[in-house]
């Protein structure tokens, strides 16, 4: 029982300790940027418990997970298809290695252009810029699924939508989710960014709004909302992962142990 | 079984080589990129054709402004990755060789981590306005992590047997991670450098676009607000293309600091 | 059963041609278990990717059931010497032998009892819900036969399966192969570079030169049907077979032209 408490002990002891750090340094703080941690926890009780969740929160999560799951699909099956075709993968590169390259905040001022300043361009923006880890790391995972099993496959005459199934997805499994995974940060940060440009309400909206009304409890508690929102989701996108692919967790912790 | 050789490289009997493929697909895209607007399918005021943007980018090659604003988006990014660089490998190293701190700053890490470097931008606009610095605070905050992450990997990689053999011979500290741990993670610290390089540019012009500090991202909002569109185009393809010479950059480096190394380190895309 | 004539598979590319198979013809009649053994390099690889539909000769045919082979044939079942690749990881061990039979578009229960009857057959009935990494080499390479028996092939092809087993576990699915091969009256090609294993096992031993491969010689063993690991091996027949083989291939690789790298 004390191993586990001495473990608890030792996880938590630095952030506890840097909170506290935090807490007592700023107390007394008359520094206008730098406000005590006491306010800026009392403003974010306020301000994002309460409609401010429903008004700014919601659509924010809500456009992130549209574009999100935009990309995903998009990517996942454009990158089946060209990863299984060589010929179609040397075609492609080029224009794809480009399109990548370019920092996807960058396409914001060309998505305006298109999709306007509501809900569509910034679920565009989201997808557009979470397309490429997902889809670059499926093309990754097709390319490289073991020959033996593909051999296998063909020999008991496994092809088709079955084959897409039972081996080409599965295999590429790995692959994918750590494209997902790129996506997922990625994601997170356009969505702030869209919301910081043209927007009427989001959270990346609100922190804005708050820097520019020199609100600063309020901005600190909306920066540190980002954060959980990053650590939260990160956290859930684990806890996935380790559920979907757990014969590869698997088979790495057998082949680790010979 | 072994697998028989030498097996024809793809394409090469229907007559279409690798060499080929590139070029058939830039070439696509080219077209593409021209034929689409002077369809009409989109109208032209959204997405210019090619010669338009080539005529935009020659434009911009001849004004002094393009270039100080190139010069300002890789001035931050180089301060920024090298900030980034020398704090993370150095924190990296010594937390990664001290099991103590290992285990306490885990959570940390893990908590910091996932946290958008968008998250400062508003405390970075409050605290140095449009200028450098509050661009270096996003580039080194997102390059930070990347390279962190890659040499505590690398770090933790150490072969035991190796490093129990340093230590049987006496080794000092310093000893062992020169001889022992340092070499082991160097294919990681080199895959860190690559990925955070990237970062540094996505941070880079996204700060310069947003806040508004000088360089290639400000220039791009400058195009749009200006409805210059063309221009706008013309700037999104010197970033694009700027991010392949450095991604490019990145990997012949790697390549050449690690080519004595038995095992490349294999990350994962983008 | 199975007819090889003439096969003969060049490889080209960047330049250089290989010929790794110049002319093998042989035979495998219903119901035997056929042994081919040859010098390493000798193109037993590309033999079995030919004779399995993976390959396609550059000339000469592979006629099953007096059907020419061409893409994978319906009636055949492959195992292969990587075993641990050769299953999917993703699915427990039940889930790996019931795939091809999916295929086969038979219904649940009948799949679930030829699924039942494989892993019996192999010693594995209470493994089915294990994934293959938890297994060790020998069991792995158990599921994959039992995968090749559930889907009831008219003809079982065998490439290396035990070159990458410990000998005592190569031992016991050298014996799981005979009593497969008797319990389930099976069709059996077995690939192998053990000359002891190859005699152990088969009715007739096919011996291959060395690349450009042609069929150096036709064996029959005529040991005793009721073989086992002890006995049969210490008898004086069973030496005398293996040192003639162990002859056919030193002579072989004597006239192997230098460079020859096919496998």
């Amino acid at each position: 029982m004390s191993a586990v408490l001495r473990r608890l002990a030792a996880t938590m002891a630095l952030p506890a300790l840097l909170v506290v750090a935090w807490w007592w340094t700023s107390d007394a703080s008359t520094n206008f940027y730098l406000p005590p941690l006491r306010q800026i926890l009392a403003a974010f009780a306020d301000v994002w418990i309460g409609d401010r969740f429903a008004t700014d929160v919601l659509p924010s999560l809500a456009r992130l997970a549209a574009g999100y799951l935009i990309a995903a699909v998009v990517a996942i099956s454009a990158g089946v298809v060209i990863g299984q075709s060589r010929v179609v993968r040397g075609i492609a590169e080029p224009g794809l290695e480009f399109l990548r390259a370019i920092p996807p905040p960058v396409l914001i001022p060309i998505l305006i252009l298109f999709a306007g300043i509501g809900d569509q361009m910034k679920i565009i923006v989201i997808a557009v810029g979470a397309v490429w880890p997902i889809l670059l790391n499926t093309v990754e995972g097709v390319r490289a699924v073991d020959q033996v099993l593909i051999d296998t496959a063909r020999s008991y005459r496994i092809s088709g939508l079955s084959r897409l199934r039972h081996l080409t997805l599965p295999a590429a499994g790995p692959q994918i989710f750590a494209g997902l995974r790129q996506a997922l940060s990625i994601a997170i940060i356009l969505m702030v960014i869209s919301e910081m440009f043209a927007a009427r309400e989001g959270l990346g909206f609100a922190i804005i709004q708050f820097q520019r009304t020199f609100a600063i409890p309020e901005m600190w508690s909306g920066t540190i909302l980002l954060g959980l929102l990053g650590f939260v989701l990160a956290t859930l996108f684990r806890m996935v992962e380790r559920r979907v692919l757990f014969w590869y967790f698997g088979q790495r912790a057998a082949a680790r142990d010979h | 079984m072994t697998y028989p050789a030498p097996r024809a490289v793809a394409g090469t009997r229907i007559g279409f080589p690798p060499w080929a493929q590139t070029v058939t697909g830039i070439v696509l895209v080219a077209a593409l990129f021209e034929i689409v607007p002077q369809l009409g399918l989109v109208p032209a005021a959204y997405l210019p054709p090619l010669h338009d943007v080539v005529g935009a980018l020659a434009e911009e090659a001849g004004r002094s402004q393009f270039w100080f604003a190139l010069y300002e988006t890789l001035r931050g990014w180089a301060i920024g990755l090298a900030i980034a660089a020398v704090a993370a490998i150095g924190l990296g190293v010594l937390i990664g060789t001290t099991p103590f701190l290992l285990v306490a700053t885990r959570s940390t890490i893990e908590f910091l981590r996932p946290i958008p470097s968008v998250a400062l931008i508003p405390l970075a606009v409050l605290l140095f306005g449009a200028d450098l610095r509050s661009k270096l605070l996003l580039i080194v905050y997102a390059a930070f992590w990347q390279v962190l992450i890659q040499v505590l990997y690398g770090v933790q990689d150490v072969d035991p047997v190796a490093d129990d053999t340093a230590r049987s011979y006496r080794f000092s500290r310093r000893g062992r991670i020169r001889y022992v741990v340092w070499p082991t993670a160097l294919p990681y610290v080199m895959t860190g450098l690559r990925l955070a390089s990237t970062v540094a540019l996505v941070l880079a012009v996204t700060g310069e676009l947003v806040i508004g500090a000088p360089g290639l991202g400000q220039q791009i909002a400058l195009a749009q607000s200006g409805a210059a569109i063309p221009t706008l185009y013309a700037l999104v393809m010197v970033t694009g293309l700027v991010g392949i010479l450095i991604n490019t950059l990145a990997r012949w480096a790697e390549r050449r600091m690690l080519s004595w190394h038995p095992s490349m380190r294999g990350e994962a895309v983008a | 059963m199975l007819e090889v004539e003439h096969l003969r598979k060049i490889y080209d590319g960047h330049g250089r041609s290989v010929e790794a198979l110049r002319d093998l013809t042989f035979r495998v009649g219903a119901g035997e278990l056929v042994c081919l053994v040859g010098p390493s390099g000798c193109g037993k690889t590309t033999l079995l990717k030919c004779v399995s539909g993976l390959l396609a000769p550059t000339s000469g045919r592979v006629v099953l059931e007096g059907m020419p082979v061409s893409g994978a044939p319906a009636n055949m079942a492959v195992v292969l010497q990587e075993y641990g690749r050769s299953l999917f990881p993703w699915m427990s061990v039940s889930a790996n032998v019931e795939l091809p039979l999916k295929q086969k578009k038979l219904p649940r229960a009948r799949r679930r009892e030829m699924v039942g009857r494989a892993l019996d057959a192999v010693g594995l009935a209470d493994a089915g819900a294990a994934y293959p990494w938890q297994l060790s080499g020998g069991m792995q390479q158990r599921v994959a036969i039992a995968r090749a028996i559930a889907y009831e092939p008219h003809i079982l092809l065998m490439d290396e399966p035990f070159a990458a087993v410990d000998a005592q576990t190569r031992a016991e699915l050298e014996d799981l192969v005979r009593r497969i091969w008797a319990g389930f009256a099976m069709t059996i090609l077995f690939v192998t570079h053990d000359i002891d294993e190859a005699v152990y096992l088969g009715q007739r031993v096919v011996i291959l030169s060395s690349s450009p491969t042609v069929v150096q010689e036709d064996l029959a063993v005529d040991l005793p049907a009721e073989r086992d690991q002890l006995t049969t091996r210490a008898q004086p027949r069973f030496t005398e077979l293996r040192g003639h083989v162990y002859e056919q291939i030193q002579k072989a690789k004597a006239a192997a032209p230098p460079s020859s790298g096919v496998s």
